[in-house]
């Protein structure tokens, strides 16, 4: 119902909240193509109230919404500009090394050139569907496999590249472990695809206790 | 019924509390809409009942109902005297003295610095001062009139009977037109969006009674669970009685004409641009090329992208990149809040350049809306604003 | 196990790709030297360019780049776009032309004249100094040519006190580096013109090179024993200077940095542990000396950037306030030579360059505007923000 949310406006909060919105605050909608494709539900939106736009994302060349969550999870001690930074080096990493060469070589125009594409990429390549939750049943601890949240897999899939390359040399930089880790695995291969694969394998072996979840 | 009597008897002895009652306009909004209010929402002193055996209860609010009608007589009264005396003071004319010219002389003859208007000075009718109390719900011998009388919300209960009477009569009258293989009318259809649910004061208001949360929650979920059924139009009356029109998102900041500076273009200046803890005014002129000058400074004021990406989402957003020029003066805050600030003051200043159409998509995406998010305070006995010591035992 | 398949799709589309690739057409490297894009050149003389050439790029053979350039005379981020894009394109811009034509009417038999070109951050003094850099390599001037003088005064490699004169500092590996790079620029006018040394050169009791012996030999000297090599350079300048002046060959200095000769202080310390003025560096002197007024068949051309000084002397981009006083006397009367951000044809014209590198991989609508926006048109921030794209 349209109110539902509105109703909550000045009658009662269940929990504490911590925004300094009120509850019935909605998140902005921040690309003027995803407006135009729900212009039905954007009626409803009407007489609600939004959101202030975060100063992270906005409606430009310059934004991406996998490429704005890396860099949030690339910070560190709330130094964001440099996080920014880093994330640029890194795409940048990646289309020199996929543009090198590529010049004179017969595949001109065939390699995939877009640094932000083969992110998105590596990042779906890399999402589990299962992950794996001990639950105690009997005294005994089983390892249950439990199906992963849509934002859940992408955290676990971003996390696990940033894992994969923060496991280096001091002399090597993150942008430039990161690029490589993020190339391979955008073509299929590498650590951090290993390491999804393993969790599906040992999710696999672990299928008999799937019942634990909910019995 | 017999309320009802009770209730004009009322009427014919206090006639003339009544009409001040109206003048004042105290609540005959109510009155007119609500069938509850008009049977119990009255001051009253039934100065009829007069029989022999009356109950203990009654007597005791017979008393309570006298005293509170003196004293609301006299507040009347006082209230009179005062508003006399406030008008002569500024001098107006005591007969048209209206509340708002109360409120305004209050406010000028005792300034009060206090943060809560609450707690600063004000003079108000007694009607709005002391809340209006229920009728006798009972009669002489002590029999209440009402069935849900010892539930404590007669009238909250009785408007859940009728909505789930309301109910049933859809359902029954669906089920009718099914056999007849009719279907609900598509164009009848009750739409509520720009609608909302009375919110809960005032339905408190509405039944004189004081509900709780849940059962405020259990009015909405019965009231949503009307309104969904396909033949909902038929009982549209009794549903838009709770209902309340919102107000357009959009529509409800006026926006500024635009002013024409002396080289003949059209410019608007938004002051008081607020973000964290900085503070801009930004001007936006409208046949431009798309310059940008901050403190007298380029685009390069914000060495990093993040930042002058922020200056460029208003205007790429809104289509106007190119088409206005841009001054502003920012101070305060680190360069994240500033332009922030910044961005803020481009959007709204925007709003007086395009269609309406394009402010609703600004609003949806967030431009519009003063962010006022700001940096939580360091708790004592905690490392920061949430997190705690690590706990030790000893 | 559905996201597992499509990404093994996904993996075989790649190999498919790399199959593919082999024979399909080199469309594109083919048709790069036949049909040449609007924004691209064929004139790779510098000395032909015209106003007709402006905002488009020319090629610098690769020879040529690694003859001129090998030591330096390219930002170093340019460096590496050249390096990927597997061409070293400059774009001709107006006040690389202005230069080029004042040098070309130049008379030389006047004393040499000094150019200063000067502008804000990033806008692009340096690119404009390998243009005339290139010319001049092109038209047989024999290049005096300092990469970035701040190197010598913020980072030297090593400092050593002098052994000819007392009280000064000698950056005998940085001496050797910038003979190395004048040798490399050098080399074939050293081996055709007959260009003899004036005096005998002692430069300890057993070494020294007698008056006659080629400047090839005099370089090859300070190269091969390094602890002489600023004594060196000071003895090849001066070599140069009077030889220029007898009219045996045509010299253009091109120094890039010029400001931080008078800087008020450099980051070398001397041996009572206190911060040395830069006229107290031995390579000083003879690079003044060359930039002064008192010479012919020369031509001076010198950049002053803000980012040659150090912090606190940053405040303008101007050449009066980044030379001081002691500085604009030296080098006064002096042509200005202003470099700006990018014009709007340039400003186009480099996005479509990076278009077709493939640089740029966004390209909604629009999107030459915001970064028009969010660069100012300042060619080292579109360089940056492009990047990322």
């Amino acid at each position: 119902m349209s109110w539902s949310k509105n109703i909550s406006i000045n009658t009662w909060r269940c929990g504490r909240l911590m925004s300094m919105y009120p509850q019935h605050y909605v998140d902005p909608i921040y690309k003027m193509e995803d407006q135009c494709s729900k212009r039905t539900e954007l009626l409803r939106l009407s007489h609600i109230p939004i959101k202030g736009a975060l100063n992270n994302s906005s409606d430009t060349i310059f934004n991406g919404e996998i490429k704005q969550k890396m860099v949030n999870y690339i910070t560190k001690n709330g130094e964001g500009f440099l996080s920014r930074k880093l994330m640029a080096q890194t795409l940048e990493m990646i289309k020199r090394t996929q543009l090198e060469g590529s010049y004179i070589s017969p595949g001109y125009n065939k390699t995939e050139t877009d640094a932000e594409s083969l992110l998105i990429q590596a990042v779906e390549n890399c999402r589990p569907l299962l992950q794996l939750s001990s639950i105690k049943r009997g005294g005994v601890k089983y390892h249950v496999p439990i199906p992963l949240t849509n934002k859940k897999s992408y955290f676990l899939a971003m996390k696990w590249l940033l894992d994969a390359s923060r496991e280096k040399d001091r002399k090597v930089s993150l942008p430039e472990k990161l690029a490589w880790e993020i190339l391979d695995a955008a073509h299929g291969h590498g650590r951090v695809i290993k390491k999804k694969e393993e969790l599906s394998r040992q999710c696999e072996s672990n299928r008999a206790y799937a019942h634990y979840r909910w019995s | 019924m017999a309320l009802r009597v009770f209730g004009l008897n009322l009427v014919k002895t206090n006639r003339s509390v009544l009409q001040n009652v109206c003048k004042t306009g105290a609540t005959p909004t109510q009155q007119t809409v609500a069938p509850y209010a008009t049977e119990v929402t009255v001051q009253a002193s039934p100065a009829a009942v007069q029989k022999q055996k009356v109950s203990k209860a009654m007597k005791a609010y017979l008393k309570r109902a006298n005293e509170h009608d003196e004293f609301m007589k006299t507040q009347h009264l006082e209230f009179q005297i005062g508003k006399r005396h406030l008008a002569n003071m500024m001098g107006a004319d005591p007969e048209t003295f209206t509340q708002q010219d109360i409120d305004e002389a209050i406010e000028y003859l005792f300034p009060s610095g206090l943060f809560d208007k609450k707690a600063r000075p004000a003079m108000k009718s007694p009607d709005e001062v002391f809340p209006a109390r229920k009728a006798a719900e009972f009669d002489e011998t002590g029999r209440p009139f009402h069935s849900m009388f010892y539930t404590g919300n007669p009238n909250f209960f009785q408007l859940l009977h009728d909505i789930v009477q309301e109910t049933n009569k859809i359902h029954e009258l669906e089920e009718r037109l099914l056999r007849r293989g009719n279907t609900p009318d598509e164009n009848q259809k009750l739409d509520t969006t720009g609608f909302q649910l009375m919110p809960k004061d005032q339905l408190e208001l509405l039944l004189v009674e004081s509900i709780a949360d849940i059962e405020y929650s259990n009015f909405v979920n019965s009231m949503e669970r009307l309104i969904a059924l396909p033949y909902a139009y038929k009982s549209k009356e009794f549903i838009e009685r709770f209902l309340k029109p919102l107000m357009d998102q959009s529509k409800q900041l006026e926006i500024p004409k635009p002013r024409i500076d002396e080289q003949g273009r059209q410019y608007i200046t938004t002051y008081e641009c607020l973000r964290k803890t900085a503070r801009a005014d930004v001007t936006v002129r409208m046949p431009g090329t798309g310059k940008i000058s901050i403190n007298g400074q380029d685009i390069f004021y914000f060495p990093e992208e993040k930042c002058r990406e922020q200056l460029l989402f208003p205007l790429q957003f809104s289509q106007m990149l190119g088409k206005v020029d841009i001054e502003a003066n920012v101070e305060g805050g680190g360069p994240s809040g500033q332009s922030g600030a910044i961005r803020w003051g481009i959007a709204m200043s925007l709003r007086s350049f395009v269609d309406q159409e394009m402010i609703e998509s600004m609003r949806l995406a967030g431009l519009l809306t003063r962010d006022y998010r700001i940096r939580e305070r360091k708790k004592f006995g905690q490392e920061g604003a949430r997190r705690k010591y690590t706990w030790k035992k000893r | 196990m559905f996201r597992r398949q499509v990404a093994s799709l996904s993996r075989l589309q790649h190999l498919q790709m790399s199959t593919n690739a082999a024979p399909a057409p080199t469309s594109t490297s083919a048709s790069s030297g036949e049909a040449i894009s609007e924004f691209r050149t064929a004139v790779t003389n510098p000395g032909e360019h015209s106003s007709l050439h402006v905002a488009k790029f020319y090629t610098i053979p690769v020879e040529q780049k690694k003859k001129i350039f090998g030591g330096g005379g390219l930002p170093k981020q340019y460096e590496q776009q050249i390096k990927t894009f597997q061409e070293a394109c400059l774009m001709v811009r107006s006040p690389a032309l202005e230069l080029l034509h004042y040098i070309q009417n130049a008379d030389l038999s006047k004393p040499a004249v000094r150019y200063v070109v000067y502008g804000a951050n990033g806008v692009g003094k340096t690119l404009t100094m390998a243009h005339v850099l290139h010319y001049g390599s092109l038209n047989d001037f024999m290049l005096v040519h300092v990469p970035w003088v701040p190197n010598w005064m913020k980072r030297p490699k090593e400092a050593a006190n002098s052994s000819t004169q007392e009280g000064f500092i000698d950056l005998p590996f940085d001496a050797a580096a910038w003979l190395v790079h004048f040798k490399t620029q050098n080399l074939k006018l050293l081996q055709q013109l007959d260009l003899k040394t004036s005096k005998e050169y002692v430069w300890s009791k057993r070494e020294s090179t007698p008056a006659g012996s080629t400047l090839l030999e005099l370089v090859e000297h300070g190269i091969a024993r390094i602890k002489y090599a600023s004594e060196t350079t000071a003895a090849l300048i001066s070599e140069i200077k009077q030889l220029s002046n007898a009219g045996k060959c045509k010299t253009m200095v091109v120094i890039d940095g010029f400001n931080a000769f008078f800087h008020p202080e450099t980051r070398i310390f001397s041996e009572n542990k206190q911060r040395v003025t830069p006229d107290r560096i031995t390579l000083t002197q003879p690079f003044l000396d060359i930039t002064s007024y008192d010479w012919t068949n020369g031509i001076c051309i010198l950049s002053v950037d803000k980012i040659a000084m150090t912090e606190g002397y940053m405040a303008s981009h101007m050449p009066r306030y980044l030379l001081g006083k002691e500085g604009f006397e030296h080098l006064d009367p002096f042509i200005p030579v202003h470099v700006e951000n990018y014009t709007e044809k340039e400003f186009y014209n480099y996005i479509s360059y990076y278009l077709d590198r493939r640089w740029i991989n966004k390209t909604p609508p629009g999107f030459e505007e915001q970064l028009k926006f969010m660069s100012n048109k300042n060619p080292y921030e579109l360089m940056q923000l492009v990047k990322s794209l």
